[in-house]
């Protein structure tokens, strides 16, 4: 009975607790719909090169993302879902005291896909699987290189595992993990490979704390160093995030979460932040 | 939050034995290739067979199993040699002839030189096909109607209390009472969460002479546990144990228990209905209950559309006639014909036909065509209270189209836990609650 008990106090969780990527393995469920608008914040002085090196920018050189994306996904049966995410990006990008400011702003790569959920162990934990695929909202000139994004059609398949916390770590709490494997259809590519963990905990009845692990790696003979990450191919990073989520109602919940880039190879060394909400509709 | 119905407070008498742990010198360990052992009409029913020596010595012996029908007419009989070292495991493959729709019992019976045991399995074969006659009496619509008019009569006089001692800071506790048919006043338990205005309804019906309690684990429901008359604290009239609650008045279909016990459940929605001031969504009211409680559930979604979803595990009574004709081939009776036998034997005036006479004006089974909502059944195969045969014929008697049961291959008159998570995303779906 004890371990009945825990595995309801699981599910009594997951009902009340949104994950912060609710949007990940979990099924959203029959004819339910979830929305998820999102503020993000970049701020980049410094880079990494391509030996995994510091590398100190230009005086004043600064690069400043403010993106804001909208996800939202449909439940077409309880196991298929359909899911898709539209970024608008504004870009600020300081090339050093005396130099001029680049100014940007734009739709960035609309992803769209279907998630289905392969099994379930009693109902606890999901194991799913996406396919997506990838357009550019913007056009990008013959030779030439868009902030907005690498301007290339592409597809992504992602394998996501997720769920709650196996009672011997936590009596209440949740995972998630996802493998994806994305490819832009440019001779370039890139050939994109990323994993990322979640974990969260409640830390009291409406509020909770989230740790986001991501690595990331981009492959592709170009080499070519971007300050702005959107518009280079060739790149890996490790980017840790912590996020503290409040419920504000079985329909509402906020995430706040920051974020730092420890390690990277030819991409930029920053720091940012995120504002989340996740509607259950 | 999560809707977990518990009817295990059944008097010990009533228990269906559980299956015995898997113990001894030779283990059998039958496993179902198809999910939930259900099994499709042309297809070869197989089980994985794992047999485990837990003695030291080399065993030889045979494997036998036999497959019956529910009613207990043997169809099958076969046996594999059994040849095992000691302190090993061993995998055979037991294939079956495709069988017609029904459920079946296989007993798999392993005798060595030292050594026997049987473990007993069920089966099913498209049960969505079953088909059962209802004896449905000509005057049935008529009785229930009078029945409700007659409910109608009696002044429900609610009284509301709460009860600040149960509460807690995310629930108000409520004792609630009212006035039923005859005018026996009934009481059950209104937990409100505390975080929110308005939520739909976990309505809770109770297993047989089940004392229902404050439901604290509903999170996203407004939880209300009806103690229908001689349940819980609804005893002031009829207080009376396990053997006989069945058989109050069982000779007349108008003083016939469960008349009232049916009406308390329509009261218990009219208070629901009525007391929408406490937050209570009166269009998302689901009924639910195990065992007894089964059974009322669907007859309160039966004669009460203001039900929207009806759940019901292993319900109780349901084909009874088909019921007796099963459970006459039991090794040893279990309720509710052992009661109702042993009733019968020493009432010698008490015919069986007597017996139908009133009881058919009670088997779910006769209400089921009248239930419109969506409905989702749990059953249990080894269940020999509530036979899967005469559950299925229920279910398959519903008229709504949006239907779905779930078999437990390995309990009894129970459901397990994969169910219940099941049945709390059935009805988030249901309801859209997120």
């Amino acid at each position: 009975m004890k371990k009945l008990r825990l595995s309801l106090f699981a599910c009594l969780f997951f009902a009340l607790i949104l994950p912060f990527n609710a949007f990940a393995g979990f099924p959203i469920g029959k004819y339910r719909d979830i929305v998820v608008p999102s503020f993000n914040y970049y701020s980049q002085t410094d880079h990494y090169d391509v030996f995994g090196n510091y590398v100190k920018g230009a005086p004043g050189a600064r690069f400043s993302s403010y993106s804001f994306s909208l996800f939202a996904g449909y439940g077409i049966s309880r196991r298929l879902d359909f899911l898709v995410t539209v970024p608008y990006l504004y870009q600020v990008n300081n090339l050093g005291t005396g130099n001029k400011t680049i100014m940007t702003q734009g739709a960035g790569d609309l992803v769209a896909g279907l998630s289905y959920n392969i099994g379930n162990y009693n109902y606890l934990r999901y194991l799913s699987v996406q396919i997506s695929g990838v357009a550019p909202l913007y056009t990008v000139a013959a030779n030439s290189t868009s902030p907005l994004g690498l301007g290339d059609y592409g597809a992504e398949i992602k394998v996501m595992f997720c769920g709650a916390l196996p009672t011997f770590v936590a009596d209440k709490g949740y995972f998630n993990t996802e493998v994806a494997y994305r490819r832009y259809f440019n001779f370039q590519g890139p050939d994109q490979i990323s994993w990322l963990g979640t974990v969260g905990l409640p830390i009291s009845w409406h509020n909770q704390v989230s740790l986001d692990i991501t690595v990331f790696r981009s492959s592709s003979p170009n080499k070519t160093f971007n300050i702005n990450f959107n518009a280079e191919r060739d790149y890996a990073f490790v980017k840790p995030q912590l996020n503290f989520g409040h419920t504000f109602s079985r329909r509402f919940t906020l995430f706040a979460g920051g974020y730092y880039v420890p390690y990277g190879i030819n991409t930029g060394l920053g720091y940012g932040g995120a504002l989340t909400a996740i509607l259950k509709l | 939050m999560l809707l977990f119905a518990r009817f295990d407070a059944q008097a010990a008498v009533f228990q269906q034995e559980q299956q015995p742990a898997e113990t001894g010198d030779i283990v059998l360990k039958p496993t179902p290739r198809s999910e939930n052992a259900v099994f499709k009409k042309n297809e070869q029913i197989v089980y994985d067979l794992r047999v485990e020596n837990n003695t030291n010595q080399y065993t030889t012996g045979r494997i036998s199993y036999v497959i019956t029908t529910d009613a207990g007419e043997r169809v099958a009989v076969d046996s594999i040699q059994l040849a095992i070292k000691g302190s090993s495991t061993r995998d055979y493959v037991v294939k079956i002839a495709p069988r017609t729709t029904g459920f079946y019992r296989v007993n798999f019976i392993v005798n060595s030189q030292n050594y026997d045991d049987t473990v007993r399995k069920v089966f099913g074969v498209d049960p969505q096909e079953i088909r059962s006659q209802l004896h449905k009496p000509a005057d049935f619509d008529a009785f229930w109607k009078q029945s409700r008019e007659q409910l109608e009569k009696v002044a429900p006089r609610y009284r509301v209390l709460e009860r600040r001692d149960l509460s807690t800071d995310k629930k108000r506790v409520y004792a609630v009472e009212m006035h039923s048919f005859d005018n026996i006043v009934v009481r059950g338990w209104l937990v409100i969460p505390r975080d929110g205005k308005k939520f739909p309804v976990h309505y809770r019906v109770p297993g047989y002479v089940v004392s229902l309690k404050p439901n604290m684990d509903n999170d996203d429901f407004i939880a209300f546990d009806l103690n229908v008359r001689g349940n819980g604290n609804s005893k002031d009239v009829i207080n009376i144990g396990t053997d006989n609650y069945c058989l109050v008045n069982v000779e007349d279909k108008n003083k016939y228990v469960y008349r009232g016990v049916y009406m308390d459940c329509i009261r218990g929605l009219d208070f629901l209905c009525s007391h929408e001031s406490l937050g209570i969504d009166t269009n998302k009211i689901f009924v639910e209950g195990g065992s007894q409680g089964g059974a009322l559930a669907l007859i309160t979604a039966a004669l009460d559309h203001r039900v929207k979803l009806l759940t019901m595990q292993v319900p109780l009574y349901a084909d009874i006639h088909d019921n007796m004709a099963i459970s006459a081939s039991y090794d040893k009776q279990v309720f509710p014909f052992k009661v109702f036998r042993h009733y019968n034997s020493i009432h010698p005036g008490f015919t069986w036909d007597k017996f139908f006479s009133t009881f058919d004006y009670f088997d779910p089974q006769n209400f089921a065509p009248m239930v419109k909502c969506p409905v989702l059944m749990g059953i249990g195969l080894l269940d020999q209270f509530c036979p899967p045969r005469c559950s299925m014929a229920l279910f398959n008697h519903i008229s709504s189209d949006k239907k779905e049961y779930v078999c437990v291959p390995n309990s009894t008159h129970e459901v397990d836990m994969n169910y219940f998570m099941f049945q709390n995303l059935w009805l988030r779906e249901k309801f859209r609650i997120p």
